[in-house]
C-alpha cells in the first residue's frame, strides 16, 4: 500500500503544480487587469503605473508566480487586491454561506421527494399522479432565477412574510428562527429542480420494487400496502437514489451561483463573479486552485480506497 | 384502520391526512416565525418629526473597494460621506463654498494662495484632535498617484503648506487655481495614524458623523453614531448598515419588502414605477449629474475627418435616449455642462441638434465610411440601450455601426490606454464642478493626453486658460468657459448625449437624506420615523 501511495501522490502533486501554472498564466492572458480596474475611468497612465508597482504587477511573471507559490506553500493565500481582506477569510466565509444554502436545499429536496414519491405510490390515484408529474415538469423546466423572482414577489412583497434576500444579520447560529426564515426562499428555489428529479427517480424505483416477487409474497401474507412500501420497497430503492443524489448535489452547487445573485446571498458564487469581473487575480487564482485541489483529493481518495479493496491495483496488475 | 395491499385509500382519509400534514407544516412555520424576520426589518410607524436612534439599512450594488477610497467610484461615495469630511462643501445648485471643517478662508488677490481657518472643536474618531497638519497630510496623500484621485493635478499644483498655527493653514499654489474650492470640497480629511489600514479596508478613521465598525467583504459594512461629533445632537441615527446587493431586481425586492430603507441600484424604469407607489419616495441627485457621451478615436482613419464626427453628432437622437433610457431623468446637451454650471449655454447646446439631412449632406462629401465599432461596458444596462439607439440613428443616415459589448475591466483598460478602435459610449462626471476641473482632471477630457488621442494646441490653451484663472466664477471665467466649449464643439472628440441624474429610492420612513455633488451620502440630519 505504501508503494502504491508513493506512486500515486507525486502524480497528484504534479497535477496541482501544472494547474497552478496554467491558472496563473490563464488569468494574465485575460484582457484587463487589476491596476486599471482599481484606477477607474478617469485615471492617468501615471496612476496605473503607481498602482501596478504597489501591487507588484510590474515584476516579471515568473517572479510573481514564485511569490504566489511561496505564499501557497507557507499557507498564506495573501490579500485580495480589490475586494480587500485576507483571501483565506473571504473563501471561508463564502464557502460557509454556500454550504449552508446548498445543505438546507438538499435536506428540503430529499424530504419533499421522499414524501411525494411515497404518497404517489401509496395512493395510486390518477389525478394525484398527474399533479405530481405536472409539478415535476414545471420544477425542472422553470429556471431557478424565474422561480426565485416569483417566490420573492409572492412571499416577500405581495404577502410579506419572509425576507426578500440576504443572510441573517447576526449570523446563522444567533437566532435559529430568523435563520430558517432567511433560508426558506432561496432553499426552496434551489431545491425545486433537485427534488423533482429525485421524486421522478424514486417514484419509478418504488414502482419497480412493487413489481418484484417478494412484494407478491408479502401481499399474500396479508402485509399492508403501506408497510410494503415504507418498510420493503423504500428500503430497497434508497441505495440507488443515493447515486442520483450525488449527481444532483453537483448541480445544486452550480445552481447556487444563480440563486445567490437573486437572493443577495454572499456565497462562493458571488465571490468568484466579483473576483473575475474585477480581475482580482489572487482571489480567482486561489479559488480555481482550490477547486482543482478538491477534485484531485477526491480522485486520490477514490483510488486509494479502490486500491485498498482490490490488491491487483496496488501491485500494478489489471483490475 | 389498516389497509390491504393494493386497496385504494378513501378520498376522505387522504384529505384528512393531507390536512394534518399541511397543518403540521404551517404550524412548524408559525413556530419558526416566533420572531418575524420581516417585522424585525420593518420597525415601527410613520412620523415626520426628528427621532433619535434606529438603524438605517442601506442597499448598495457594489462592495467597497478599499484601495479606491480617494476616487469617486462605486460605493466609495457612500462610505466617504458617512466617515469623512472635507474642508468646505458646495450646496447642490451653486459653486459657492460653505464652511465645514474650515470656518473661514481668504483667497490672495493674485489667486496664488489661500488661508484657511479651521474649526477647533473637531476630533478624529480615534479621539485625536484635528489640526492643520492633517490638512497637509490629506492633500499630499490625495496628490499621490497610487490613490488615483481624480483632482490629483490640482492637488499637485499646491506647492507650499504653512502649518505653523494648528488651526490655520496657508496653501501656496504654483499658479492661480480657479478650481481650488473643488479640491477643498472633494479631499476627505484623513487620519495619518491609520492610513495604511485605510487602503486595506481594516480601519476607516475620519471626523464624520459615523464611525466605521466592521466590514464583511462582499456582504456588509457597518457604522455607528459618532458620539463626539462636533455638530451638537447629531447624527440622529444610531447605526447605518450598508448591505451589498449586486442585483438590481434583488435590490428592488429588498426595498419593497421593507428589508432596506434606501436603495442605490434600482433601474430608471423601476424608479419611475416606484415613484408612483405608496410608501416610497424617489429623487434625482440634483447637483451630482453624470453625462452620457460617445467618445471618438480621432486617429481612426475614417473618424479623423471632423465632418464624419459632425455627421454623427447631428444624427444622434439625444431626446429619445433621455426619454427612453433614462425615463426623462435628464436632458440633452452638446457640451458637457449641466444647467447649474457657469459654463452652461443654451445656444451652444443646440449646435448639433438632431438634423438627419445635415448629417446626410456631410456624409455625401466623404467616401463611404467603413463599419465603425462602438464599444460599451456590458455591465450597465443603460449603456447597451443607449448604444442601440445610437446604432439605429447612425444607420438612418448611412453610417454602419457594429456594437461591441465589453466587460467592464477590459473597457476601463481600453479607455485608459486609449485603445478603442472607433467609437465608445459611457458616462463621465465632474462637469457639475468648476468647468476647468473636467478638462484637467477627467482623463477623457484631458487636454494633454486623452482617450480620443485628440491633440490641439488651441484646446490646451483654452483648458489651461480656464484652469489658471483667479476665480472659477464671474465674467472672466464665463468667457474662458465659452472658449473652452467652442473648442469641444469644434474638436468633437467627445460627442455629448445628455445629462442624467442618478436616482435614489427610499421608503417614506427615511427623512433628511442628503448628498454632496459627488453623490456622497450625508446622513447627519437623517432619521427614521
Amino acid at each position: 500500500m505504501t508503494a502504491y501511495l508513493l506512486r500515486r501522490v507525486p502524480s497528484a502533486v504534479a497535477v496541482l503544480f501544472g494547474a497552478s501554472v496554467l491558472i496563473f498564466l490563464l488569468l494574465r492572458a485575460v484582457p484587463g487587469d487589476p491596476a486599471s480596474t482599481l484606477a477607474g475611468p478617469d485615471a492617468t497612465p501615471e496612476s496605473i503605473a503607481a498602482i501596478r508597482h504597489q501591487l507588484g504587477l510590474d515584476r516579471s511573471v515568473p517572479a510573481q508566480y514564485l511569490s504566489w507559490l511561496h505564499g501557497l506553500l507557507t499557507g498564506d493565500l495573501g490579500r485580495s487586491y480589490i475586494i480587500g481582506g485576507q483571501i483565506g477569510d473571504l473563501i471561508a466565509r463564502g464557502l460557509t454561506n454556500t454550504l449552508v444554502l446548498a445543505g438546507s436545499s438538499l435536506l428540503l429536496a430529499v424530504a419533499v421527494s421522499l414524501a411525494v414519491s411515497v404518497s404517489a405510490v401509496l395512493w395510486e390515484w390518477r389525478w394525484l399522479n398527474a399533479i405530481v408529474a405536472a409539478a415535476n415538469t414545471v420544477a425542472v423546466a422553470v429556471p431557478a432565477f424565474v422561480t426565485g423572482v416569483l417566490l420573492v414577489l409572492f412571499f416577500a412583497i405581495a404577502v410579506p412574510i419572509l425576507p426578500a434576500g440576504g443572510i441573517p444579520p447576526d449570523g446563522f447560529a444567533a437566532h435559529p428562527d430568523i435563520t430558517v426564515q432567511y433560508l426558506l426562499l432561496p432553499s426552496v428555489c434551489l431545491a425545486l429542480p433537485v427534488s423533482a428529479a429525485l421524486t421522478r427517480f424514486l417514484t419509478e424505483a418504488l414502482r419497480t420494487e412493487l413489481g418484484k416477487p417478494y412484494v407478491l409474497t408479502a401481499r399474500s401474507l396479508g402485509i399492508s400496502h403501506r408497510e410494503i412500501v415504507t418498510r420493503g420497497a423504500l428500503r430497497n430503492a434508497l441505495p440507488t437514489m443515493l447515486t442520483v443524489l450525488g449527481i444532483q448535489s453537483g448541480s445544486l452547487l452550480g445552481g447556487a451561483v444563480l440563486v445567490e445573485a437573486t437572493f443577495a446571498w454572499p456565497g462562493i458564487g458571488q465571490l468568484i463573479e466579483q473576483g473575475i469581473n474585477r480581475r482580482d487575480y489572487p482571489v480567482v487564482q486561489a479559488l480555481l486552485l482550490f477547486s482543482v485541489a478538491v477534485f484531485v483529493a477526491i480522485q486520490l481518495t477514490t483510488d486509494i480506497v479502490h486500491a485498498y479493496l482490490d490488491p491487483r491495483i496496488r501491485i500494478g496488475g489489471t483490475a | 384502520m389498516s389497509s390491504t395491499p393494493g386497496a385504494p385509500i378513501g378520498r376522505r382519509s387522504f384529505l384528512r391526512n393531507t390536512g394534518i400534514a399541511a397543518f403540521a407544516i404551517l404550524g412548524t412555520g408559525a413556530l419558526a416565525a416566533c420572531t418575524s424576520a420581516v417585522n424585525q426589518q420593518r420597525g415601527g410607524g410613520d412620523n415626520a418629526a426628528p427621532v433619535r436612534g434606529g438603524t438605517l439599512k442601506y442597499g448598495v450594488l457594489l462592495d467597497l473597494v478599499p484601495a479606491n477610497i480617494l476616487t469617486n467610484t462605486g460605493t466609495t461615495p457612500y462610505v466617504v460621506g458617512l466617515v469623512f469630511e472635507s474642508l468646505v462643501r458646495y450646496p447642490h445648485d451653486k459653486l459657492e463654498p460653505q464652511p465645514l471643517l474650515a470656518e473661514k478662508w481668504t483667497l490672495a488677490p493674485d489667486g496664488t494662495s489661500i488661508t484657511l481657518e479651521l474649526r477647533e472643536d473637531v476630533k478624529f474618531h480615534s479621539g485625536r484632535a484635528f489640526t492643520s497638519k492633517d490638512v497637509e497630510f490629506s492633500l499630499r496623500t490625495y496628490a499621490d498617484a497610487k490613490w488615483s484621485a481624480q483632482l490629483k493635478s490640482t492637488a499637485t499644483a499646491i506647492t507650499g503648506f504653512d502649518t505653523t498655527d494648528p488651526h490655520k493653514i496657508v496653501l501656496t499654489f504654483a499658479h492661480p487655481l480657479a478650481n481650488i474650492f473643488d479640491l477643498l470640497d472633494t479631499v476627505p480629511i484623513l487620519d495619518r495614524e491609520s492610513i495604511d489600514q485605510l487602503g486595506t479596508g481594516e480601519k476607516l478613521v475620519g471626523t464624520g458623523p459615523f464611525r466605521f465598525v466592521q466590514r464583511i467583504p462582499n456582504s456588509q459594512i457597518i457604522f455607528e453614531r459618532n458620539p463626539h461629533y462636533w455638530v451638537p445632537e447629531r447624527p440622529y441615527l444610531d447605526r447605518v448598515e450598508l448591505t451589498v446587493i449586486p442585483d438590481n431586481q434583488a435590490q428592488l425586492n429588498a426595498l419593497k419588502s421593507g428589508q432596506l430603507h434606501y436603495a442605490d441600484g434600482i433601474t430608471y424604469r423601476d424608479v419611475e414605477n416606484l415613484g408612483k407607489t405608496d410608501g416610497f419616495r424617489t429623487f434625482p441627485f440634483e447637483g451630482a449629474e453624470l453625462q452620457v457621451y460617445v467618445g471618438v478615436n480621432v486617429q481612426d482613419p475614417a473618424l479623423s475627418d471632423v465632418r464624419l464626427r459632425q455627421a454623427i453628432a447631428y444624427a444622434i437622437d439625444r431626446e429619445r435616449i433621455v426619454s427612453e433610457v433614462f425615463r426623462g431623468a435628464g436632458y440633452a446637451v452638446n457640451v458637457p455642462w449641466p444647467k447649474g454650471s457657469p459654463a452652461f449655454d443654451a445656444a451652444r447646446n443646440s449646435r448639433y441638434a438632431r438634423d438627419v439631412n445635415k448629417a446626410k449632406q456631410l456624409l455625401a462629401q466623404l467616401p463611404k465610411p467603413p463599419k465603425i465599432p462602438l464599444t460599451y461596458s456590458s455591465t450597465v444596462s443603460t449603456y447597451e440601450a443607449s448604444a442601440q439607439i445610437v446604432q439605429a440613428n447612425l444607420a438612418e443616415v448611412g453610417i454602419e455601426v457594429e456594437l461591441v459589448p465589453t466587460d467592464n475591466a477590459t473597457f476601463i483598460r481600453q479607455l485608459i490606454g486609449a485603445q478603442f478602435p472607433g467609437l465608445w459610449l459611457t458616462d463621465h462626471s465632474w462637469a457639475q464642478f468648476v468647468p476647468s476641473t473636467l478638462t484637467v482632471s477627467a482623463y477623457p477630457f484631458n487636454a494633454r493626453k486623452n482617450a480620443s488621442r485628440y491633440e490641439s494646441p488651441a484646446y490646451v490653451a483654452a483648458a489651461d486658460g480656464a484652469w489658471k484663472l483667479k476665480q472659477g466664477t464671474g465674467s472672466e471665467a464665463t468667457q474662458a468657459y465659452q472658449a473652452l466649449s467652442d473648442q469641444l464643439l469644434e474638436g468633437l472628440f467627445l460627442i455629448e448625449i445628455g445629462v442624467r441624474f442618478p436616482q435614489g429610492a427610499q421608503t417614506k420612513k427615511l427623512h433628511g437624506f442628503n448628498w454632496t455633488k459627488r453623490r456622497e451620502s450625508v446622513l447627519t440630519e437623517a432619521f427614521l420615523a
